[in-house]
């Protein structure tokens, strides 16, 4: 294994079949990735990445680049970083690109077990629902409403508790 | 456009397949591992698991409705309880192969399996990783009890459908080969380590899957373990201690406790340390300590110090184990200061101080050493050697006349070191010397007994200038005053000033008479030199007997005690003649060109003198010139025969009255300086009567004085609390008697210093 070497680079081969060449450290942003190499060890050949097309990965690949560097995610039990929905400059950016792509880095960084991605995606997503009535974040999402309104009644009393007064 | 010839996943909403195209790679994972496995392959599998996890397969509309607090429904279980049951599958086939295999075989197949099924279980973790995060997860957080991650399902499933199927078979293995080991054979050590990696990695906390406990280990291995450990020493201490002796046994039982204690580092979790060691002490220590206690009068008696420091060594590792050798060694140890004190004695009344004080010393230097060297300077010993020395040092043949005898000899021996002699000991012997009186006297219970002879003594030494060096004695009052306080030393430390004191005023003398003399004077002055000593300091008496000092020394006295009192007026100056002397010159004598000096006490110089006027006098004649008492007189004079200054008519007389004293003109001596000045023998006796005497009336005053300080501060107090509190306040300088406080008590009472009141109690009179 190489795995001491972080200028190494290795292949990536998304779902369409376009091979991206990334340092190794990059790649090793993804979990999936990283038990992979070092379980198998860094064989040189490309690495199929099966649910992830081209332009997705690239993205994903870009996000993983600018944070190589950070510290490793401290888990579950960073609960301040999880629940505030603060997302940084360069993030808030990167995350500005259309619903669809949005959502398809989301799921890619569920796929390749990227946590901070993850968060950062759910945050961006959070925030485009913060403070917008359920009409509202239906036309934002494209959700038809598919409750009766006795079903909607009743939902609303439940979750009085909630509201924000 | 699916890349290359990339297997594919199945499809995501069919468990079956799903389950199948798994199963089959988990099977190469377990299986074949070594034939290693692409990236293609492990990808897939990952992937597979994802989407099946991701899939929107609805599990029942009634059902999400009760999951609705919950959030979504997440996918997993099946896949889950699909994994377990082929692992259960998978070691039962397993338990079946290691049928084939019994002992050392079955280790080595039980640790192959070991491996290879922990490196499998780690990269199935990885595969599932997506399951552990989502599903796994959402039960643990939930509190489910019996869902693990899949790392740990894989423990758990080994624990319950293999481990439990072979551990008692593994064990019997390991304690077969661990038996082997401590009979003396080689044998292959880090199998055992593996199996006990294999049983801790077992311990999994139910509360906390991320906590490991060692519980596994502690059930499964220690304890058979420990029960095969003293099975096997119970054997072997029995077996070797009826066929060696004990001095080989204690050998063999501390070489097996170390032992014991290499194999936890060896090859066990440091966990069994404690129990192990506590088994191995009590099956082979305290099982047989009787055995060893019995043999340790032996060992001392033949002075068998490293088989004592053995002995120590087990028996201070058993709880009680050394109590009864304190006991055991203070009574030797008493018995052997006993001895050697009866073996001074042997040598009747005339034994030297320094016999006797080194007879103590070497009993207690040897047992020092036996307990700084064997017992580790253990305290408890040390007490048990300091009872015994006290009690031999205080009790034993040659105090049995008196319990003073020993600070007496003691203060004796003292004075010999510090008086100028033949015997003068270098300087640093000399102080080494001072540290062993220190050590004696530390045990002496009757401290005052040994103040009061060394004040004495002190005092002759200041008197007579014959000191080894003030330094010395310095460094003795210092130790005395570190071992019992200022107040014990402090009469003998005005003494030393006295003695500095004087040697000014004499210089101020010296100038004072060359001022006032005038010639005439000057012509008859004697070379002379005044000691001034406080009354109240020095261990001193005025004279027994009347004296008129001769013309020459009275005019000198005199003149002395003009200046003095000049200087402090109101002083009172008694001559203590006693203990004066001085050196006279043979004018007479014409046979030698320098004529001899005799040394003189100015008693004798007051008879010699008489024969300036006069070559004969009669014994009463003298007497009346002198007025010295006959006891004082007689031995004097006998001494002027013996060293035939005089001689006696008729000849070969003692003295008394009617016999007549010549002056002998033909003198002869080898020596130029002839010391008549001898100590005369009655009065060393009569000195030593008058210290014993003095010390009971001290206690007397001393008892009082502390009662009466006692109740001044305490105004009323029980009549037992205040014999108590006595005992208290004077054991540092005496073993207080009860009756003799009960009878000073009743002489306050009748001084009226304290008086009796109702219910026993006692109150100060202000």
């Amino acid at each position: 294994m190489s795995s001491g070497t972080p200028s190494s680079t290795i292949t990536l081969t998304s779902s369409d079949g376009v091979d991206v060449t990334v340092e190794r450290q990059v790649a090793e942003r993804s979990v999936l990735i990283k038990n992979m190499l070092e379980d198998l060890g860094d064989s040189g050949e490309a690495i199929p990445v099966p649910n992830v097309n081209e332009a997705v990965l690239k993205k994903v690949i870009e996000w993983c680049t600018h944070h190589k560097l950070d510290p490793p995610s401290a888990g579950d039990d960073d609960d301040s970083r999880r629940k505030t929905t603060d997302i940084d400059e360069w993030d808030q950016k990167f995350m500005q690109v259309d619903q669809e792509m949005l959502f398809e880095i989301i799921l890619a960084a569920n796929y390749l077990d990227i946590k901070a991605l993850l968060d950062v995606g759910c945050k961006t997503v959070a925030n485009m629902i913060k403070g917008k009535s359920p009409e509202e974040i239906r036309k934002t999402f494209n959700i038809q409403n598919d409750f009766t309104p006795e079903e909607e009644d009743q939902i609303r009393r439940e979750n009085e508790w909630a509201e924000d007064r | 456009m699916p890349a290359l010839n990339m297997p594919q996943p199945p499809p995501k909403d069919d468990l079956d397949a799903t389950w199948t195209f798994l199963e089959k790679g988990i099977n190469s994972v377990m299986l074949k591992l070594e034939d290693g496995i692409d990236m293609q392959t492990y990808m897939v599998l990952y992937t597979t698991v994802h989407n099946f996890c991701t899939s929107q397969k609805a599990v029942g509309n009634g059902q999400q409705h009760l999951h609705t607090h919950r959030g979504a429904h997440l996918q997993g279980e099946e896949l889950y309880k699909l994994l377990g049951l082929y692992l259960s599958r998978h070691l039962h086939d397993v338990s079946r192969e290691s049928q084939k295999h019994t002992e050392e075989g079955l280790l080595a197949f039980y640790i192959r399996e070991w491996i290879r099924y922990t490196t499998a279980a780690k990269y199935v973790n990885h595969l599932f990783r997506y399951l552990n995060r989502h599903w796994v997860k959402r039960e643990i957080d939930e509190g489910k009890k019996n869902v693990y991650d899949v790392y740990t399902l894989h423990l758990v499933k080994w624990k319950e459908d293999f481990f439990a199927n072979v551990h008692e078979k593994v064990m019997e293995a390991v304690l077969n080969l661990i038996e082997k080991q401590r009979n003396g054979e080689t044998i292959e050590q880090s199998q055992i380590k593996s199996i006990v990696d294999s049983f801790v990695s077992l311990g999994l906390d139910e509360n906390d899957i991320t906590k490991s406990t060692l519980e596994v280990y502690r059930f499964y291995f220690e304890k058979p373990f420990i029960q095969a450990t003293r099975v096997y020493y119970e054997n072997e201490s029995r077996q070797f201690v009826a066929e060696n002796s004990v001095v080989e046994y204690m050998k063999k039982a501390e070489a097996r406790l170390e032992e014991e204690k290499a194999r936890v580092g060896l090859y066990l979790h440091p966990d069994i340390t404690k129990y192990l060691t506590d088994t191995c002490l009590d099956v082979l220590v305290t099982a047989h300590s009787a055995l060893l206690r019995d043999e340790f009068q032996v060992l001392l008696d033949n002075e068998r110090q490293e088989d004592l420091a053995r002995m120590y060594r087990l028996l201070s590792r058993i709880k009680d184990g050394l109590d009864p050798l304190r006991a055991k060694f203070e009574t030797h140890v008493r018995k052997a200061g006993l001895a050697a004190v009866e073996k001074v004695a042997t040598e009747g009344e005339t034994f030297e101080p320094k016999m006797y004080v080194d007879a103590l010393l070497q009993v207690h230097t040897r047992y020092q050493s036996l307990v700084n060297d064997a017992f580790n300077g253990e305290s408890e010993f040390v007490r048990s050697l300091d009872n015994a020395c006290r009690e031999f040092v205080n009790r034993n043949t040659i105090c049995k006349s008196s319990s003073t005898k020993s600070p007496e000899l003691l203060a004796r021996y003292t004075d010999s070191l510090l008086k100028k002699g033949a015997k003068a000991a270098e300087e640093s012997e000399l102080e080494e010397m001072l540290v062993q009186i220190m050590t004696v006297f530390k045990y002496i219970e009757d401290k005052d007994v040994f103040q009061k002879f060394y004040s004495k003594m002190l005092a002759k030494r200041l008197v007579h200038v014959n000191s080894v060096s003030d330094d010395a004695e310095t460094s003795m009052i210092s130790k005395l005053k570190e071992a019992c306080g200022f107040e014990y030393t402090n009469k003998l430390q005005r003494m030393f000033q006295d003695i500095q004191i004087s040697k000014d005023l004499n210089a101020n003398y010296r100038d004072w008479q060359e001022k006032v003399l005038d010639d005439e004077d000057r012509k008859k002055l004697l070379d002379s030199h005044f000691q001034v000593l406080g009354t109240g300091f020095w261990p001193l008496n005025p004279p027994t007997t009347d004296f008129l000092a001769p013309p020459e020394i009275v005019r000198t006295a005199e003149r002395f005690q003009t200046f003095y009192f000049d200087k402090h007026n109101g002083r009172k100056l008694t001559w203590l003649w006693q203990l004066c002397k001085g050196e006279v010159k043979t004018n007479y004598i014409k046979s030698t060109k320098v004529p001899y000096t005799f040394q003189v006490s100015t008693f004798q110089m007051g008879i010699l003198l008489l024969f300036n006027e006069t070559d004969s006098l009669e014994y009463s004649d003298i007497q009346k010139a002198t007025s010295l008492a006959p006891e004082i007189l007689e031995p004097n004079l006998s001494i002027f025969l013996k060293a035939k200054v005089l001689t006696a008519t008729p000849e070969g007389s003692k003295p008394g009255p009617g016999v007549v004293f010549n002056l002998n003109y033909n003198f002869k001596n080898k020596k130029i300086k002839v010391n008549l000045n001898i100590q005369i023998k009655s009065e060393q006796k009569v000195e030593s009567d008058d210290t014993h005497k003095t010390i009971e009336e001290d206690r007397k005053l001393l008892l009082q004085s502390a009662i009466v300080r006692i109740m001044k501060s305490r105004k009323k107090m029980k009549h037992v609390q205040l014999v108590q509190e006595v005992i208290q306040q004077v054991k540092s300088r005496f073993p207080p008697k009860v009756p003799d406080i009960k009878k000073n008590i009743e002489a306050l009472m009748e001084k009226d210093y304290i008086e009796r009141l109702d219910g026993d109690e006692i109150a100060y009179i202000a």
